[in-house]
């Protein structure tokens, strides 16, 4: 709560600081107010305060003619639709000077977004300006230019290195989840893409669409099938290969085995052909008149299940991908056996840290080794894996390429309710949102999924890092 | 489940030595102790290494049946058989003769092209993230370091669809200046190993070339950076493999459907449309291989240093 207090309170000196400089400044500094340089020139900073001013002519002419449009135009996302007319005079099919809604938002969005770091820009500009009117007041040492530049490679060398990532980060993150955010709330579909139709805002009904269900709108029981199936995924997704991590590691770093290296290595090659490449072999490996399926209906296997009746009758192969249940259990088989290597290297670094002293006080004081395992190898991997865990979990909660390209023209659902949706039994909340942008062009549920899948997320990290990891060392590891 | 087993055998083993401590055996006890403890010894041996054994099979098995079908001289999936009945290097002849679906040279050098310059611009990103954020201390930097846990919990690829119009409008998409630029872009978000690993870096070095007076970047680049090489050749190769393994952000961007323009993942699966797969097939598996053989040299390289990362930044904490 503290952190809190002192980030409003952070805040607040920042504002009164700003009213102060307005009231007590002298006349240059409130001259600032409208030629931003003005103090800086005034205190023989002549290029800093150019600068300043050049910017700031700038941001007003950008948002004089251009931003302003977009901006006001905003409110509405366009109003004149595209029309193509034939223009009797040229001979020519013409189109008419038509809103384009989605540039509208996109580029409104961005003009917010500068005009806003403009303001705080400004109101940062007259702290300095009076702070500086004040040093030469006090007859203090004012830098030059020059000596401003050196700084960007001494103590203010940080702002040198962060400028490209940040600026990378704002213009690849930041913008466009605000422009996707702002698209749940309008209604982008397959009836409204433009540049053709207009879109328009329609508030929460999106939101609403995602939990309510009727005969023609499904996406309340798709949502909340789909939402299962992403969470037991993940878990077991998780915690099998963490599991199986650690058992594997564990039988090969045991002195008794030999040849450590070689066995190491030979998991290793299973994850050093690339993901798409195994998933995409497995997926023909398994398929219903696959090899697998030849060699199991060859030793009998698929009669036996059917005699079983674990397989309906009539069936002559095991529909290892294309059945939901056998579906689900081979997306996790096959998602042990890419973990479970990564999760022996990791194991195997950690296993190699534990202080011998531990296990062999343990060993001394009678314990056997499963008491061992129990009571320090696992608590200490926990302590030490544990956040690695909780990024594990929600990677797999987006984990987009086992499920799709396992699953993509493989598998197709019987379930009209999840089919009128375009979702499938074993969607994840990534994989629906992608598969609605890609075939259905349902770009406003899309971006509903994706706050969801957010929100989701978010929840977890929270919970977990608060759980996993104590408070000090969670201050460490960020 | 396999796994399981051995463990309680191994349990079981270790368990005949605790009745020693009840005292009062006979020499002759102690000598069918030993025996029954060698015995039991092999045998857990025996089980250990045919346990691992049966894993390594199970793992390689797809692998190997990569391989295999690469070298088949049938070119759809072969159904009937898990060896090929006949073994030719045809495959890979084909590969470098393109024709118009499968354009495996040109695929090559594309991934390759954005590959090197999505790696040295994402790279440098990381890298002076991660001296910003470890060794140096500004307002803010707490800020930035919480905004961009959030940001990762957002999943990817939905800013992707806005970032596709954004390159749009610049005329970027289908172009490998875009990709490049959505590799490279966020990569910054991605620093956090790589700050692990420069908080290990002793402060006592930084603070005695700042003492010599030494400006902040000579101590980046003459100091930290010299005693980081581990740490430089996993982001640069982490960096390197991403265009190679990627394949979702490739096809959003790269949609036109010109196959020339492709990169590696997006030609071979290609290949596998349902149209093709029955020509193909062989030969997405003799690409595979290919592409396969150097990521596996680099990640080999590279696999000492992602444990390192992952661990090293909580081990001390």
């Amino acid at each position: 709560m503290s952190k809190v207090k002192s980030f409003f309170k952070g805040i607040g000196s920042w504002f009164r600081e700003f009213g102060e400089a307005v009231v007590k400044g002298d006349a240059f500094t409130r001259l600032s107010l409208l030629v931003m340089g003005a103090q800086n020139i005034r205190s023989k900073q002549v290029i800093r305060g150019i600068i300043m001013t050049v910017v700031e002519i700038i941001v007003i002419l950008y948002t004089v003619l251009i931003g302003s449009g977009f901006i006001a135009d905003l409110a509405t996302l366009g109003t004149v639709e595209r029309k193509v007319e034939f223009n009797m005079n040229t001979m020519k099919n013409e189109v008419n000077d038509y809103d384009h809604s989605f540039q509208i938002l996109l580029f409104g969005i961005i003009s917010v977004i500068i005009l806003a770091a403009f303001v705080l820009f400004w109101i940062n500009n007259m702290r300095n300006a009076y702070q500086l009117q004040k040093d030469r007041e006090a007859g203090k040492h004012i830098s030059s230019f020059k000596e401003d530049m050196v700084s960007l490679i001494n103590e203010k060398f940080y702002k040198s290195l962060l400028f490209i990532p940040c600026a990378g980060v704002i213009v690849f993150t930041i913008v466009p989840l605000i422009v996707m955010i702002a698209v749940a709330f309008t209604n982008y579909d397959k009836t409204h893409l433009p540049p053709t139709q207009l879109l328009s805002w329609v508030g929460l009904d999106n939101f609403k669409n995602l939990f309510s269900n009727s005969i023609s709108l499904t996406f309340g029981y798709t949502f909340r099938k789909i939402l299962v199936w992403t969470l037991v995924w993940a878990f077991f997704a998780t915690f099998t290969t963490y599991i199986g991590g650690i058992l594997l590691s564990m039988l090969i770093n045991n002195p008794k085995t030999k040849v450590k290296k070689l066995w190491r290595t030979l998991f290793i090659i299973a994850i050093a052909v690339p993901q798409f490449v195994t998933l995409l072999l497995v997926r023909n490996f398994f398929a219903d008149s696959g090899i697998v399926n030849t060699i199991c209906s060859n030793i009998g296997l698929t009669g036996f299940l059917r005699d079983v009746g674990i397989l309906e009758a009539g069936m002559n192969y095991i529909p290892f991908l294309t059945d939901p249940v056998w579906a689900k259990v081979m997306i996790i088989l096959i998602n042990i056996w890419i973990g479970v290597p990564y999760l022996m290297l990791i194991a195997t670094g950690v296993l190699m840290n534990i202080p011998g002293e531990l296990t062999e006080a343990a060993r001394i004081d009678g314990a056997n080794k499963f008491q061992i395992f129990r009571k320090i190898t696992m608590p200490y991997m926990l302590a030490v894996t544990g956040p690695y865990l909780v990024t594990q979990f929600v990677a797999n909660i987006n984990n987009f390429n086992v499920i799709y390209l396992l699953t993509q023209d493989v598998y197709t659902t019987t379930d009209q309710a999840l089919a009128n949706s375009s979702g499938k039994e074993t969607d994840l909340l990534v994989t629906w949102l992608f598969r609605l942008t890609q075939e259905e062009y349902n770009y406003k549920m899309a971006s509903v999924i994706g706050i969801m899948v957010f929100v989701i997320c978010a929840i977890f990290t929270l919970l977990a890092f608060n759980r996993v990891t104590g408070n000090g060392k969670e201050e460490d590891f960020r | 489940m396999s796994e399981n087993n051995t463990k309680t055998k191994q349990t079981a083993v270790s368990g005949t030595p605790a009745s020693n401590a009840t005292g009062q055996i006979t020499q002759e006890q102690i000598a069918r102790i030993k025996r029954m403890g060698k015995i039991k010894n092999a045998g857990g041996f025996a089980v250990r290494h045919i346990v691992l054994l049966f894993l390594a099979v199970v793992w390689l098995i797809p692998i190997a049946w990569l391989l295999l079908t690469s070298f088949s001289d049938y070119p759809g999936v072969n159904i009937s058989h898990f060896f090929p009945e006949e073994y030719s290097l045809e495959n890979y002849s084909k590969l470098f003769h393109p024709d118009t679906v499968a354009q495996f040279p040109r695929w090559f050098t594309n991934t390759l092209i954005i590959a090197i310059f999505s790696c040295i611009i994402s790279s440098l990103i990381v890298l002076m993230t991660a001296y910003a954020t470890s060794c140096m201390r500004f307002k803010g930097r707490k800020a930035l370091m919480n905004v961009s846990v959030i940001l990762n919990l957002f999943p990817g690829f939905l800013s992707m669809i806005a970032i596709y119009f954004i390159l749009k409008t610049f005329n970027l998409t289908n172009s490998h200046i875009g990709l490049i630029l959505v590799y490279s872009g966020s990569s910054a978000l991605g620093y956090l190993i790589a700050k692990g690993f420069f908080d290990t870096v002793p402060v006592a070095l930084r603070e005695a070339a700042y003492l010599e007076g030494a400006s902040e970047f000579t101590v980046f680049c003459k100091v930290v950076m010299p005693l980081s090489k581990p740490i430089i050749v996993y982001t640069v190769i982490d960096s390197f493999l991403k265009p190679w393994m990627d394949f979702i952000f490739a096809r959003l961007i790269l949609n036109s459907g010109v196959s020339k323009d492709w990169t590696v993942a997006i030609g071979l699966y290609n290949m596998l449309d349902r149209t093709l797969i029955n020509k193909y097939f062989a030969q997405f598996c003799a690409g595979g291989v290919i592409v396969a053989i150097p990521i596996s040299i680099l990640f080999v390289i590279m696999q000492k240093f992602y444990v390192e990362g992952i661990t090293g930044g909580s081990v001390k904490g």
